[in-house]
């Protein structure tokens, strides 16, 4: 298979330009690219989602899909990172989801789906997992492998020859990224060719047979295996050559410690040593799944907690409720799903961590609680009609400063902030990282995790690197440049 | 513009409409003050189930097992009193039941985690098969049941003097509307009530911003259990006797009356006056069609019917104005 030529335009922005990209089966193809190289809007025009402004798709010398085909008829397979499973039912069941089961009368013959799923499962020598045991006890690595056993079963579409994976390890542990690659090598050795999505430098050594670099668009570089090493993906990626930045010990700065973090583990983060100071804006970068997110969830109480975590001198609570009794105050990553009511009048999006202050005998003081939402508005410059107004009536850039506001009615010491501007509106982010300097200013430690490097480096005083779950360095910032952060962000872990 | 005053107004300019039908075709009986003071206690018992309901439904939860345990509840007041308890311990013990079932039922599903659905409806079952095995079955009636304890529900405060006999505003009535009164209190003007509603608006918002929504939701479950138990006793009184049953139409009535109210509010959240008005919907269409001596199984289709139009009519007006 090939795309030819592809090129893809949104708006004045040019996605792709003029890409080509050969597929064979047989072999492992790895694409890589930062954030916005134009991976994903490759894949859709592969998956025929989008269709290309020029270029054409071939597959075996003839041109394909001037609109789009039926992928899976193509022999097509996509996997992407948020499983497409159902975790209700059998292993065995979601192997046959999308295909027919075997029935006879109407009536599904449990035997022959057992075994038919026992038999794809040990093609791909998954013989750990148990056909009839429920989808939902397995862990993220093992529900992928058993959708990958899915494409196996006959009757649904062309036989798979090409698997699509796109950031398939972001979710896995060690040892089920293991299994994955044995499925892979399996795969290979069957005469299956893989396309493999990721940003993760040593996989993409390790596995692939080719490597081809997106960079703005198009196609900066590509190498055969063997003909690249680390230090030279890096720079097709960022365009770029990198001094590498010293891994600097966490310094004990002039300010009043704030927060002390000591081996904090929580989720997919093992180890962070850390010392906030009064004043100061510390970023945490790292890729998808270092554990960058679980630390802020981690110092709400969100989630549970191991080491030691010292906010000035007394341990800081482990639930969210003390934790913002205590002075931290957290804006979530999910605005919708974990920041605001949406058809709730905004006022009381703001007011709720501080309803403990606004209460007289638990009876809600309204008028204060009206003054105090109608001041932070006017601190963050939320644009609104009044603070009745639903929060799913206002913009995500306004949604978001509801939240700003909400983090400063306490008049916090520690501020978390987890992707503080993500889908916000250009001058929305202004206000933000304007507000966020203010703050700081008035001696709250800010710490903030976000995807963002040139939000990071232009925000932050230090930036802590994370990857998979431990820190590799601790930079300051002066003289950071996009990409001396994101080469270390790539970095492994000196042993 | 339609669906915007459909979804606000459409259930109040249901009761209108309701009003005016049994206005012209019940002429005499139906607009006095007699039958209107008639129907305030007729809907007491439902009012005061309606209105705690309300407390754990704006979480998003509901308890299926008020009915049930209206019955218990009446059924344990009326076996202490056959023992010779006074009607104050009689009274508050049966309060005490309503209150623990409701923390269990609470317990059930914010600790362990079970769906409201399936939770209520094995207390329900438990409850139901309990009020059989302390009353033995039978309908506890007559010289057992104290007649202060049934004098109350015939009671109330005059209002005038008519013909002979003075006008009461019924005891229960007054109660009803103090339960009322004391949930609004409790959801609209207290920080827990606020909390209530945060959860209900968005749960895993709600836990990150420090509400701690575990607790909170086992206690409401505690005021709607304390409720059902408090109806199941008012219940009592009117009929001066306990059965083993007697509670459990109260269950779907009080659900019903609730998401009539929701039909009124602006972001289809439950509000405790709204639920009232459902309650008066209900209780206005059962006591016209009554005088209209319409077959009480005739009646139920129309009631039943008359709920489906109120929340079909509320969602399409919500659907064309893009929520």
């Amino acid at each position: 298979m090939a795309l030819v030529g592809i090129v893809k335009r949104f708006g004045p922005a040019l996605a792709l330009n003029r890409v080509d990209l050969v597929l064979r089966s047989g072999e492992v193809h790895a694409l890589m690219g930062e954030n916005g190289a134009g991976k994903s809007t490759l894949i859709k025009v592969l998956a025929g989602v989008l269709r290309p402004d020029a270029g054409t798709v071939q597959m075996n010398g003839g041109a394909l899909m001037a609109s789009g085909g039926d992928p899976a008829a193509l022999g097509l397979r996509f996997l992407h990172q948020e499983l497409q499973v159902v975790p209700g039912v059998s292993v065995a069941e979601n192997i046959y989801l999308g295909h027919r089961f075997p029935s006879r009368f109407g009536l599904v013959q449990w035997r022959r789906l057992r075994a038919g799923a026992a038999a794809a499962l040990a093609r791909l020598g998954l013989d750990h997992i148990d056909p009839s045991g429920p989808m939902a006890g397995l862990g993220p690595g093992d529900q992928m492998l058993v959708r990958i056993a899915a494409t196996l079963v006959r009757g649904g579409g062309a036989d798979p020859w090409l698997y699509v994976m796109d950031e398939p390890t972001a979710a896995l542990s060690d040892a089920e990224a293991g299994r994955l690659f044995a499925v892979i090598a399996e795969l290979k050795a069957a005469g299956a060719g893989v396309l493999y999505v990721s940003h993760r430098i040593e996989e993409v050594l390790r596995l692939a047979d080719r490597i081809t670099v997106l960079r703005d668009g198009a196609v900066v570089a590509r190498h055969d295996r063997g003909a690249a090493d680390q230090p030279r993906l890096i720079h097709d990626m960022t365009g770029r050559s990198l001094a590498v930045h010293p891994v600097q010990a966490p310094v004990a700065a002039a300010g009043a410690a704030v927060l002390t973090l000591r081996g904090l583990a929580a989720g997919t983060l093992h180890s962070l040593d850390l010392t906030l100071c009064r004043g100061e804006i510390v970023g945490i970068a790292g890729l998808a799944g270092s554990g960058r997110n679980a630390a802020l969830k981690a110092l709400i109480g969100a989630i549970p907690r191991r080491g030691q975590v010292l906010l000035g001198n007394r341990p800081l609570a482990q639930t969210p409720a003390a934790a913002w009794a205590q002075g931290v105050a957290y804006v979530p990553r999910e605005r919708r799903s974990q920041g605001v009511m949406l058809w709730r009048p905004l006022s009381e999006t703001v007011a709720l961590p501080h309803l403990r202050r606004l209460q007289r005998g638990g009876i809600l003081q309204k008028r204060a609680e009206r003054a105090m939402v109608a001041r932070l508005s006017g601190d963050v410059r939320l644009k609104s009609r009044g603070t009745a107004q639903m929060v799913g009536q206002l913009s995500g850039g306004n949604q978001q400063k509801v939240l700003f506001a909400r983090a400063l009615a306490g008049q916090p010491k520690l501020l978390l902030l987890d992707e503080p501007t993500r889908g916000v509106d250009v001058g929305a982010r202004f206000d933000l990282h304007d507000l966020i300097r203010d703050l700081a200013r008035q001696g709250v430690a800010v710490l903030v995790a976000s995807s963002d490097l040139p939000e990071l480096i232009a925000l932050c005083d230090r930036i802590a690197i994370l990857h998979r779950g431990v820190m590799t360095g601790l930079l300051p910032t002066s003289g950071l440049t996009e990409a001396g952060l994101l080469a270390a962000c790539y970095r492994e872990p000196q042993p | 513009m339609i669906g915007r005053i459909m979804r606000g107004y459409g259930t109040l300019i249901g009761i209108v409409l309701l009003i005016g039908f049994f206005w012209a075709n019940l002429p005499g009986t139906f607009m006095t003050a007699q039958n209107l003071l008639n129907i305030s206690q007729q809907i007491s018992m439902l009012a005061v189930v309606a209105a705690t309901m309300t407390v754990v439904m704006v979480m998003g939860d509901f308890d299926l097992s008020v009915g049930s345990m209206a019955s218990l509840s009446g059924v344990v007041a009326a076996v202490l009193f056959v023992q010779g308890w006074p009607i104050w311990a009689g009274v508050a013990a049966a309060l005490a039941v309503g209150l623990a079932g409701g923390l269990v039922n609470g317990f059930l599903v914010s600790v362990v985690g079970i769906l409201p659905f399936v939770a209520t409806l094995a207390t329900l079952t438990m409850q139901s098969g309990l009020a059989f095995v302390i009353s033995g079955g039978k309908t506890i009636f007559g010289r057992d049941i104290p007649a202060e304890f049934a004098g109350f529900a015939r009671g109330g405060v005059a209002l005038w003097q008519s013909a002979e006999k003075p006008v009461l505003l019924p005891s229960l009535t007054i109660t009803a509307l103090a339960v009322a009164a004391l949930v609004w209190l409790v959801l609209e003007q207290t920080t827990y009530g606020r909390r209530l509603y945060a959860i209900g608006g968005n749960i895993e918002a709600a836990r990150l911003a420090g509400v701690r929504v575990t607790w909170l939701r086992l206690t409401a479950f505690g005021f709607t259990g304390a409720g059902a138990a408090a109806a199941g006793l008012m219940y009592a009184a009117r009929v001066a006797s306990a059965n083993p049953v007697q509670g459990s139409g109260l269950m779907l009535s009080g659900i019903a009356a609730v998401f009539l109210g929701m039909t009124m509010s602006e972001s289809g959240q439950p509000r405790v006056l709204a639920t009232l008005a459902g309650v008066l919907v209900l209780g206005v269409m059962d006591n016209g069609l009554t005088q209209m001596q319409v077959d009480s199984y005739v009646r139920e289709v129309l009631v039943g019917g008359i709920i489906l139009l109120a929340v079909s009519i509320s969602a399409l007006g919500r659907r064309a104005i893009g929520r």
